[in-house]
C-alpha cells in the first residue's frame, strides 16, 4: 500500500486506460492541452486500436493491482483501421457481461468512444470512471497477492 | 431383442468397416469400450478389423471433434511451416458425430482447422449422454464394476449391490438443455433425425446465477473453481482449443501464474471460457473431463446465452454463417459503452 | 487398541502439537486432504482420496525463497527464506500405497532440502485397506494393502475401534501419548491378522510380475507398436500426472508482483507442451506420442533402472480419473508382452 492509499478518504484509485492511438489518445492529449481538469487516477497505455485490446490485457491489469480499467476507441465508423472498433464492441459487450456474471462489479471495467476532438469528453469520462471506481473502493477480487 | 445402442453400434461398425475397406477413409474416429465402467476410450480405427472394436453407448462424452485437426494433419506428408500444403486430395478421416460435435466441426471448418472434403461424417441424433458423476452420486459413491445399459435404464453393479437407474435422471446437464440433437453436417446417418427440441428454459442454470448479487456470484464462482488443480483437462478436452501456444503457457507477458493460486485459477477459468465465446456448442466435454467435478460449463453457457441474445447467432449451425465474434453489424447494441450511456442520461 | 472415542481423543490431544490433516469429503462428495479439527475422524471409505499425498511433501507450489524486487531499496534483490510452518503436520487415514509413494519420491529427492525437510516434519498415520477397489493394483507394483513402508503408524479399523501398530520410533512415541490405549485382545489380534491375510487377495485381478520390465530391452519397449494407438486417445491433459502420487517433475519460476518477488517450484507434467522445451524452441518430446510414452517409460523403465522399484504404487488414481481411459495396467501388460 502506498502513501495515498494509507489514509482513508484520500484513496485515489489506479485505473489503467487503454486508449487507441488515433482517437482517444489524441482526445486525452487535447484534454491536457486545453487544460480540462480531471483526476490523476488514470495510467494510460497507448494501443494501436481498441480492437487490439484483449480480455487478457484487461484481466492482467486487474491482476496486477489496478482498481479499474477503461478501454476507449474511436467512435463507430471512425476507426483508422475501418472496422477494428466494431469487432472490439462485440467482444467487449460479451466480456463486460461475463465479468459481471462471475461477480466482478460492473463499474470496474469501462468502455468508451472518444474522438481526437473530444478533449472535454475525455475529461468527463476520466472523472466519471474515477468516481465510479471510487464508489466501489479498492479492487480485491482478481488482485494477485502472495 | 437388442437395445437401441446395440443397433447403432452394429450399424456403426458396418459403416466404418465399409469406409475403411473401400479405402475411402484412412482412419475412422469413434469410441471403444474402456477398462473401467462409464468411461469410453476415443479410438482411431485404422483397419477394417479395428472397426469391430467401435462401440456406442451413453458414455461417449468426450467430443471427438477435439482430435480432428491433429488426426488429419497426421495423414499429411511432413512439411516445413512455410511450405504450401501438398497438391491433390489428401487422405480422409471418418468420424461419428452428434449435434454438438458436428457443430464443432462446422466451427473448425470456419476457422480453417479442418476441411469439409476430408471428413466423412456419420451422424447420429443424440439422446443425451450420461454424466458418470451423477451416477456415482446416486449410488453413494460406491465402487462400480459394471454398468449395463437398456434403452431407458442403467443397471449399475458393484461389490454387493446392483441398482437400476432411470437413464434420463443421470443425463448430463448440457444434454438436458440441448435443443439441437441432430447433426448439422453429415454424409451418412444412423437412425432418424429427431428435429429441434423446444426448451424455453434451456438457460435456467445460467439464470439462477444471474439472479444473485455480485457478491454472491463471486462467491459462487470462486467456490466452484476452488478445487481446480490446473490439469487443463477442460481445455484439452475442448475442440475449440487448438492454439499452438495456449495463453497459460505464454511467458512474455505471463497472463496467469503457473501454480495453484486462487486469482490465477480464477483468471484461467475466465479466459478459458471467454476464448470459447461465440464458438462453444455446449458439448459438455470440459465438464465431463474434469476430475474435480467443476461445473465450468455454466460459464460457457452464459457466453452462449449472451451471444444469442445480443447477436442472434448460435455457434456452428451453418458453415455459411460467420462466427459471431468474427463479424459485426453497424448497429450492434452499445448501451454498455460509457459515452453512449452518459448521452442517454443527459437526454 | 483404541476405541473410536479414544482415537478421537488421541487426535484431539495431538492437535496441540501438530496440524492434523486427513481425507475429508467436500460438498461435491470429492474426498481430499483437509484440516481435521477437534478430534475429527478422517473419511475412511474404501479407496484413495482424489489428490495424492505428495502435496504434503512436494507442495503446489513450494516457495524456495522470497525477495524484494524494487530497486534502490535497502533489501533489494536480497534473498529471504520463506516463512516456516509453525507446527509439524500429522496426516491420518493414509493408505499404504500413498505412504509408499513418499519413499519412492524420496529417492530422486534424496538431496533435496525442501522435500527432506517436509519428510521430517510430516508424520504419517496409515490406514490398512480391508478391500481393494476395482482400480487398485498395489500388489502389482511391489506394495501391499496392509504395507507399512513410509508410514509412522499403521491403523487397522475394526468394528468397535482401531488397532494401532507403531512402525517408526517417532510413531511409537506418539502412541505412548494415547491415554486410553490398551493391549489388543486375542480376538482383535486375530481380526487384524484376517485383514492382513484377506486384503491382498481382495484385489480384483491377479498379480503381474511388473518388476520384470526392468530386464527387458529398453529400445524394444521404446519402439513398441502400441504407443501410437495409446496416444491416439490421449488429450495431453495433466490429470494423470497431477493426481499421481509418484509424479514428481517440477518447474521453477520467479514471480514478481508490485515490488515483491518469490521463486516457486511448482508441478510440471510431461503431458504439457512446455515440458522439456528447450530455449532453442526444440522439444525432444514435442509430439503427443512421445509425451505419452515418456510418462509410462519413466515410471516403468527409466526409474526402476536407476533406483530399483517401479515409480508407481498402484493407487489407481490415473485409471479412475483419466477422461479417455488410458489404463496403466494395460500398458504394463502390453509392455510385458513386448
Amino acid at each position: 500500500m502506498n502513501e495515498t492509499e494509507r489514509k482513508q478518504g484520500e484513496w485515489e484509485p489506479k485505473i489503467i486506460a487503454f486508449l487507441c492511438n488515433w482517437c482517444s489518445y489524441a482526445g486525452a492529449d487535447l484534454a491536457g492541452v486545453s487544460r480540462y481538469q480531471y483526476p490523476p487516477s488514470l495510467r494510460i497505455v497507448r494501443v494501436p486500436c481498441s480492437g487490439r485490446v484483449s480480455a487478457n490485457m484487461i484481466l492482467d491489469a486487474l491482476r496486477s493491482g489496478a482498481d479499474g480499467v477503461l478501454v476507449s476507441g474511436c467512435h463507430p465508423g471512425d476507426c483508422h483501421y475501418i472496422s477494428g472498433n466494431y469487432y472490439a464492441r462485440r467482444r467487449f459487450a460479451i466480456l463486460k457481461r461475463f465479468l459481471e456474471f462471475v461477480g466482478i462489479e460492473s463499474d470496474r471495467v469501462n468502455f468508451s468512444w472518444i474522438s481526437a476532438s473530444e478533449g472535454e469528453q475525455f475529461a468527463q469520462v476520466a472523472t466519471e470512471v474515477t468516481e465510479r471506481v471510487k464508489r466501489l473502493g479498492p479492487a480485491r477480487h482478481l488482485v494477485k497477492e502472495f | 431383442m437388442s437395445t437401441m445402442n446395440e443397433k447403432i453400434t452394429e450399424e456403426l461398425r458396418q459403416k466404418a468397416r465399409q469406409l475403411l475397406e473401400s479405402g475411402r477413409v484412412a482412419a475412422f474416429l469413434g469410441y471403444a469400450s474402456g477398462s473401467v465402467p462409464m468411461v469410453m476410450r476415443p479410438f482411431v480405427a485404422r483397419t477394417p478389423e479395428d472397426a469391430d472394436r467401435l462401440e456406442w453407448n451413453s458414455f461417449c462424452v468426450l467430443n471427438l471433434a477435439n482430435y480432428l485437426p491433429a488426426l488429419l494433419k497426421s495423414f499429411e506428408p511432413p512439411r516445413r511451416p512455410n511450405e504450401p500444403p501438398p497438391q491433390g486430395p489428401l487422405p480422409k478421416v471418418g468420424v461419428v458425430a452428434t449435434g454438438c460435435w458436428s457443430r464443432n466441426m462446422v466451427v473448425q471448418i470456419q476457422e480453417n482447422q479442418v476441411e469439409r472434403e476430408r471428413l466423412v461424417i456419420i451422424g447420429i441424433s443424440s439422446r443425451g449422454m450420461v454424466d458418470r458423476k451423477k451416477v456415482q452420486a446416486l449410488i453413494a459413491h460406491r465402487d462400480v464394476t459394471a454398468v449395463k445399459e437398456g434403452d431407458n435404464t442403467l443397471v449399475v453393479a458393484g461389490p454387493g449391490f446392483e441398482e437400476e437407474i432411470n437413464r434420463w435422471d443421470v443425463v448430463r446437464d448440457n444434454c438436458k438443455s440441448c435443443v439441437h440433437p441432430d447433426p448439422v453436417i453429415f454424409d451418412d446417418m444412423i437412425g432418424e433425425l429427431k428435429g429441434e427440441r423446444d426448451l424455453p428454459d434451456r438457460f435456467s442454470q445460467v439464470e439462477e446465477i444471474e439472479a444473485l448479487s455480485a457478491q454472491e456470484r463471486w462467491k459462487w464462482f470462486t467456490s466452484e473453481i476452488q478445487s481446480c488443480i490446473r490439469c487443463y483437462a477442460c481445455r484439452n478436452a475442448c475442440p475449440l482449443c487448438y492454439c499452438p501456444t495456449c495463453f497459460v503457457d505464454d511467458s512474455r507477458p505471463q497472463w496467469v501464474g503457473k501454480s495453484i493460486d486462487s486469482v490465477d485459477t480464477a483468471i484461467f477459468h475466465i479466459l478459458r471460457a471467454y476464448h470459447c465465446a461465440g464458438r462453444c456448442t455446449d458439448c459438455g466435454s470440459c465438464e465431463s473431463a474434469c476430475p474435480m467435478g467443476i461445473r465450468m460449463r455454466i460459464l460457457t453457457k452464459k457466453l452462449q446465452k449472451d451471444v444469442l441474445q445480443l447477436y442472434g447467432i448460435e455457434a456452428g449451425m451453418s458453415v455459411q454463417e460467420p462466427l459471431p465474434l468474427t463479424t459485426y453489424k453497424k448497429d450492434d447494441p452499445q448501451d454498455f459503452i460509457l459515452t453512449e450511456s452518459l448521452k442517454g442520461e443527459k437526454k | 487398541m483404541l476405541p473410536r472415542a479414544g482415537f478421537q481423543q488421541w487426535l484431539q490431544e495431538l492437535s496441540g502439537q501438530f496440524e492434523i490433516f486427513g481425507p475429508k469429503k467436500n460438498e461435491k462428495a470429492i474426498v481430499s486432504w483437509q484440516r481435521l479439527e477437534g478430534g475429527e475422524l478422517p473419511d475412511m471409505a474404501p479407496g484413495v482420496p482424489k489428490g495424492s499425498i505428495k502435496t504434503f511433501f512436494f507442495p503446489q507450489p513450494e516457495t524456495l525463497f522470497e525477495f524484494t524486487a524494487r530497486p534502490k531499496q535497502d533489501d533489494s534483490f536480497r534473498l529471504r527464506e520463506p516463512e516456516k510452518r509453525q507446527k509439524p503436520r500429522l496426516v491420518v487415514g493414509v493408505r499404504p500405497c500413498d505412504a509408499r509413494s513418499v519413499l519412492l519420491n524420496s529417492m530422486p529427492y534424496k538431496e533435496d532440502p525442501y522435500f527432506q525437510q517436509n519428510r521430517q516434519n510430516v508424520i504419517l498415520v496409515g490406514l490398512a485397506c480391508r478391500n481393494g477397489c476395482s482400480t487398485c493394483f498395489c500388489t502389482w507394483t511391489g506394495g501391499s494393502p496392509v504395507g507399512t513402508e513410509g508410514l509412522d503408524i499403521l491403523v487397522f479399523e475394526l468394528e468397535d475401534g482401531f488397532v494401532l501398530e507403531p512402525v517408526t520410533e517417532r510413531g511409537e512415541s506418539l502412541l505412548q501419548k494415547a491415554s486410553s490405549a490398551r493391549d489388543a485382545t486375542e480376538a482383535e489380534r486375530q481380526a487384524v491378522q484376517e485383514i492382513r491375510d484377506n486384503a491382498p487377495t481382495s484385489l480384483p485381478e491377479a498379480m503381474e510380475p511388473a518388476s520384470q520390465l526392468v530386464q527387458k530391452d529398453l529400445m524394444a519397449l521404446y519402439n513398441a507398436p502400441f504407443w501410437q494407438q495409446l496416444s491416439d486417445s490421449c488429450i495431453n491433459c495433466g490429470t494423470c500426472t497431477f493426481l499421481c502420487p509418484t509424479c514428481y517433475c517440477f518447474d521453477i519460476q520467479d514471480e514478481t508482483l508490485r515490488g515483491k518477488g518469490r521463486r516457486i517450484r511448482y508441478w510440471d507434467s510431461c503431458m504439457f507442451p512446455l515440458f522439456t522445451l528447450h530455449a532453442s524452441g526444440h522439444n525432444p518430446r514435442g509430439e503427443k506420442v512421445k509425451r505419452v510414452r515418456n510418462r509410462f517409460m519413466h515410471k516403468l523403465k527409466y526409474f526402476p533402472e536407476r533406483f530399483g522399484p517401479l515409480s508407481c504404487v498402484g493407487c489407481g488414481r490415473c485409471v479412475r480419473d483419466c477422461p479417455v481411459n488410458i489404463d496403466i495396467r494395460q500398458v504394463m501388460k502390453e509392455l510385458l508382452a513386448v
